[in-house]
């Protein structure tokens, strides 16, 4: 069974159509790459994914493990193991960044009928990860992405990741903003959590994420529309020639 | 007695009706200004005229003799309990503000004609619980409150009401800070529905180089205005902070002047506004910087979150300035919560009420934190929880 199906989504941003009739399927497992230029509806993708208030899916289907998630609150979708690595992720002073996390990790806990983890569990898993992903232990008592770098925010993301093992992980131009030894640390997070199960959507401009994270799909979505799929060669026509030269599959 | 009667009075009858001397330059000067009134500029958002028409039960004045205790404690407008070795006694007030913006003001005064006064020695924390137990009463009382030239000193002020209704309480402080000293006055309070109202009129005179720390964490509902005039000698210091949060129907706030008179005195006040039901939140806050002040900081915020479409936030923070020579920013924001921060939370798997609760604590909490006392901060802490949770069941 494919871990996620989206079926012909048409989706808006107020006014504007930017998905069309999008089809896509992620295999257990697998890598998948969605590259595509400017305005492609990249990031609308994954904000329909994970139900984003300004995204309106005005035609099609979403399954997740077989079940639709169109009605599904965010969190629902959450819950259920999808995950979003943001973009820009937000700050929000006052909120402790171990105490949001914690709460996160045992909401899903409880949702999966786990006991919860006290302080001390929680503080030694958490632990093991901000080491491996260099992050500096006062970030953790600190509000949540406030005043982070760029390279931090995405550090706490990939952090998030772990924690919370989700089996979707969708990861929004992780990229952006890294320097090398940020991007080879998020990337080594991201291959710790393959484990042959668990799906991932690489959403990038630039492959030089893919050196990092091998690609087993590279699908281009341009219009709003998946225009093609191939494997990881796809990556070297594209750098060389550009988007203008990928003609759609029949 | 019902304090709209002294509405339009003559000096003579006004003195008759509150039993005072005619000759009170405080009487005078009350008429002068007039009763607070839905016209008056520091009253128009707060619906004072129902307060003063309604009639009270004035309580006697009863000597009581204070007994020992851990905390300043006084119920009724009356000191029962004091730490030993602390100065609290009687005394008439000598050194009344005559150019006091607020009518209230001197009707404390007037109702007052003993005030409580309280010299904090040396570097000291003290505690003071003021304890209402009366319905139907006008429960008047005030404070003067001093400390010691380079000396360090904190109040911590709660209130607590036991099944009381309809009861108007007049209180207030004339606050004198030391040259080189500083005196930090943290004020928690929650108010129900029905209790007491509470008009708060203070008065406080900065030395030299004296720092001030004013933080008041104002919860629940019911009625409730603090106004405070603060003047600023040279080199001093004040930090105002006032965190709202309401629901039902509640009117709180703040209504101050700041006035910068010596060289180089600093000013902050911030406010945190947290409106829930149909309630009305007042920051109505103005600094006046004179000539007299040059090279003054001034800086002023208010930040509300409306968290229902009934509630209505009355932010007015102003700058009046007479020099060039000066740094200076104001500014207000009234808003909701931030969906991009709502959804975050929620896209991690935490419930839409536990993401709201988690960011309106958060709002909150920059204001809490600043407190350095950490079991107050607790007590804080738990008074808005009280206040928050309480208001979802």
């Amino acid at each position: 069974m494919k871990t996620l199906e989206i079926e012909n989504v048409h989706a808006n941003i107020g006014e504007k159509e930017i998905l069309r009739g999008l089809n896509l399927a992620l295999e257990p497992g697998k890598v998948h790459a969605i590259m595509g230029p400017n305005g492609a509806g990249k990031s609308t993708l994954s904000k329909t994914i994970v139900g984003h208030y300004d995204v309106e899916v005005t035609e099609g289907d979403i399954r997740y493990k077989g079940k639709s998630i169109l009605d599904m609150e965010p969190e629902e979708r959450a819950l259920e193991g999808i995950f979003l690595s943001f973009q820009h992720p937000v700050e929000i002073p006052g909120v402790n960044n171990a105490y949001f996390l914690r709460m996160a990790v045992n909401a899903k806990r409880k949702h999966e009928g786990k006991e919860e983890l006290n302080a001390a569990e929680f503080l030694r898993e958490m632990k093991k990860y901000l080491e491996m992903l260099g992050m500096k232990a006062d970030m953790i008592s600190r509000s949540l992405n406030e005043g982070f770098s760029g390279g931090e925010k995405k550090r706490n993301e990939i952090l998030q990741m772990l924690m919370l093992q989700p089996d979707v992980i969708i990861l929004d131009e992780i990229d952006s903003g890294l320097d090398i030894d940020a991007l080879r640390a998020v990337s080594e997070g991201i291959n710790m959590m393959k484990d042959g199960k668990r799906s991932f959507l690489v959403i990038t401009h630039y492959s030089r994420i893919l050196d990092y994270i091998k690609p087993d799909y590279i699908h281009v979505l341009k219009e709003g529309r998946i225009i093609k799929t191939a494997g990881s060669e796809l990556v070297a026509q594209l750098e060389e020639e550009g988007y203008e030269s990928i003609e759609e599959e029949a | 007695m019902k304090p709209i009667e002294l509405a339009n009075k003559s000096l003579t009858d006004a003195a008759t009706l509150l039993g005072v001397d005619s000759t009170s330059p405080a009487l005078e000067r009350l008429l002068a200004i007039g009763l607070p009134s839905k016209k008056s500029e520091e009253y128009r958002y707060f619906q004072v005229e129902k307060l003063l028409e309604e009639t009270y039960n004035t309580l006697e004045y009863v000597p009581h003799s204070i007994e020992e205790g851990e905390k300043i404690v006084i119920v009724d407008g009356i000191v029962t309990h004091a730490p030993k070795n602390m100065r609290v006694y009687y005394d008439q007030c000598q050194a009344m503000d005559m150019t006091h913006f607020d009518p209230m003001y001197y009707l404390g005064h007037l109702l007052s004609p003993h005030v409580i006064k309280i010299d904090l020695d040396g570097d000291t924390d003290v505690e003071v619980e003021h304890h209402y137990t009366k319905s139907n009463a006008l429960i008047n009382y005030r404070i003067v409150l001093s400390n010691q030239a380079n000396r360090h000193a904190t109040l911590f002020e709660s209130f607590h009401a036991d099944n009381i209704r309809d009861t108007l309480v007049l209180y207030g402080y004339d606050v004198f800070v030391s040259p080189d000293s500083t005196l930090r006055m943290l004020k928690n309070q929650k108010m129900d529905e029905n209790g007491y109202a509470m008009i708060a009129s203070h008065r406080l005179k900065l030395n030299q180089h004296a720092n001030a720390v004013l933080k008041s964490f104002d919860v629940g509902s019911g009625m409730g205005l603090q106004l405070f005039k603060a003047e600023l000698d040279t080199y001093a210091y004040i930090d105002a902070g006032h965190l709202l949060y309401l629901n039902k129907e509640a009117q709180r706030g703040t209504v101050s002047k700041i006035i910068h008179r010596g060289e180089h005195s600093t000013s902050q006040q911030e406010a945190k506004n947290i409106l829930d039901g149909h309630t009305r939140g007042i920051f109505d806050a103005l600094i006046k910087v004179e000539h007299s002040a040059k090279y003054t900081k001034a800086h002023q915020n208010s930040k509300a979150i409306l968290l229902n479409e009934e509630a209505y936030m009355a932010s007015k923070p102003q700058l009046e300035i007479y020099i060039d020579e000066l740094e200076a920013s104001h500014g207000s924001t009234t808003g909701q919560l931030d969906p991009k921060q709502l959804f975050y939370l929620r896209s991690r798997g935490i419930r839409e009420t536990e993401a709201r609760k988690m960011l309106v604590i958060a709002f909150a909490n920059t204001l809490i934190e600043q407190v350095k006392d950490h079991r107050q901060q607790e007590v804080i802490k738990a008074l808005f929880d009280e206040a928050y949770y309480g208001n979802e069941q």
